[in-house]
């Protein structure tokens, strides 16, 4: 029974690593070592071709995976991975294809700040990521965090940008005094 | 009335006695449908051929479509009580009279005149392999018999046209059968 519990925990483990990609796929700007793979049939070879995507390399060929380095240019890029397999009687398949989508997200730079700023609104280009940091509340920036040099990191899909706020210190003014 | 029946008759007799080949049966061993590297064992049987104007049978030629290879031949066909000679496995032989150009298959060997057949009328039986040849392509595997008499290959004048176009039997007529290559979706890690 031990046995049993441990294989099913263990092939639990392999079904969640390998995930089914929708297309396109989507991947980081730069990205190094990227590993794509098709079902393997006994006997078969695979022949994977990349294209499209500038900068794109391919690392691996024959086997029904392959790993890519991709460029730094975004945008998407229809048919960027073919594969092509090749049966044990030598007859070719109809080539299998993949979108890309590279991402690589901006963001706008705020401040400086001084104490007692509003809460200012922080943007990062694709919408829809999450921002974290010191003085980040949702989608906005806290300037009464205090005085300080902030690194805050915009994240859209596993790919992130950072910006650097600054927050000064406001004049430290004296009492006032009757000459 | 009269002159139709006379109609009818006359249509019933020429296509009774318009070829010497009837009631062939063939049996193929295993059964279609078949893929690259299958062996076929094919057995073919002519049960008796009739030779009008004493055109006798000269030849069993096997059609086979380009998906075949590795023809080989089983025992010849029989001539119990035929004429002096033999049966001849021939992959080619071009007949010198009318330039037939026959094969692969048995041609008989008449010892005694050599342009014409033998006067056995059957019946004839022939077994052959066949392998379907590796391919990607859904390559022709028809398989068909075609019966010549010695008023075909040209040593027999006296036939009168009766047995000098009869149709081949067609054993089979399909195509190689590709087992297909499904490719999954692309997956990323």
């Amino acid at each position: 029974m031990k046995k049993v519990s441990l294989l099913l925990l263990v092939l639990l483990g392999l079904q969640t690593q390998a995930q089914i990609t929708t297309n396109a796929d989507t991947v980081c700007a730069n990205a190094i070592g990227e590993q794509y793979f098709v079902t393997n049939t006994p006997g078969s070879t695979y022949q994977w071709n990349v294209g499209g995507a500038s900068g794109a390399v391919l690392q691996s060929n024959g086997t029904n995976t392959t790993t890519i380095d991709w460029g730094g240019i975004s945008g998407l890029y229809l048919d960027a991975i073919t594969v092509t397999e090749t049966s044990a009687e030598g007859c070719p398949g109809e080539p299998v294809t993949l979108d890309v989508f590279i991402l690589s997200p901006t963001a706008n730079n705020i401040g400086p700040f001084c104490p007692g700023n509003p809460l200012t609104a922080l943007t990062g280009n694709p919408v829809g990521g999450t921002w974290s940091g010191t003085g980040v509340t949702g989608n906005n920036f806290n300037p009464n965090i205090g005085q300080g040099n902030y690194i805050l990191t915009y994240d859209i899909g596993g790919c992130t940008t950072t910006i650097n706020v600054i927050v000064n210190n406001g004049p430290i003014t004296g009492p006032i005094q009757h000459f | 009335m009269k002159n139709l029946l006379i109609i009818i008759l006359v249509v019933f007799t020429n296509t009774l006695y318009s070829q010497c080949v009837f009631n062939e049966t063939s049996t193929l061993t295993p059964p279609p449908v078949y893929e690259p590297g299958d062996i076929v064992q094919v057995s073919y049987t002519l049960p008796t051929f009739i030779g009008i104007n004493i055109n006798w049978i000269h030849a069993i030629q096997i059609n086979l479509g380009a998906g075949w290879i590795n023809l080989t031949p089983g025992a010849p066909p029989n001539n119990t009580i035929g004429s002096a000679g033999n049966w001849l496995w021939d992959n080619q032989h071009t007949y010198p009279v009318s330039n037939l150009d026959f094969g692969p298959g048995w041609r008989f060997v008449n010892i005694t005149t050599p342009e014409w057949g033998t006067f056995f009328n059957g019946p004839f039986n022939i077994t052959f392999t066949v392998e379907v040849a590796e391919t990607c392509t859904p390559d022709d595997l028809s398989i068909s018999i075609s019966i010549f008499d010695d008023c075909e290959t040209g040593g027999w004048t006296g036939g009168g046209g009766g047995c000098c176009n009869d149709p081949s039997f067609q054993i089979y007529n399909g195509v190689v059968q590709l087992p297909p290559i499904i490719t999954s979706s692309i997956y990323h890690y």
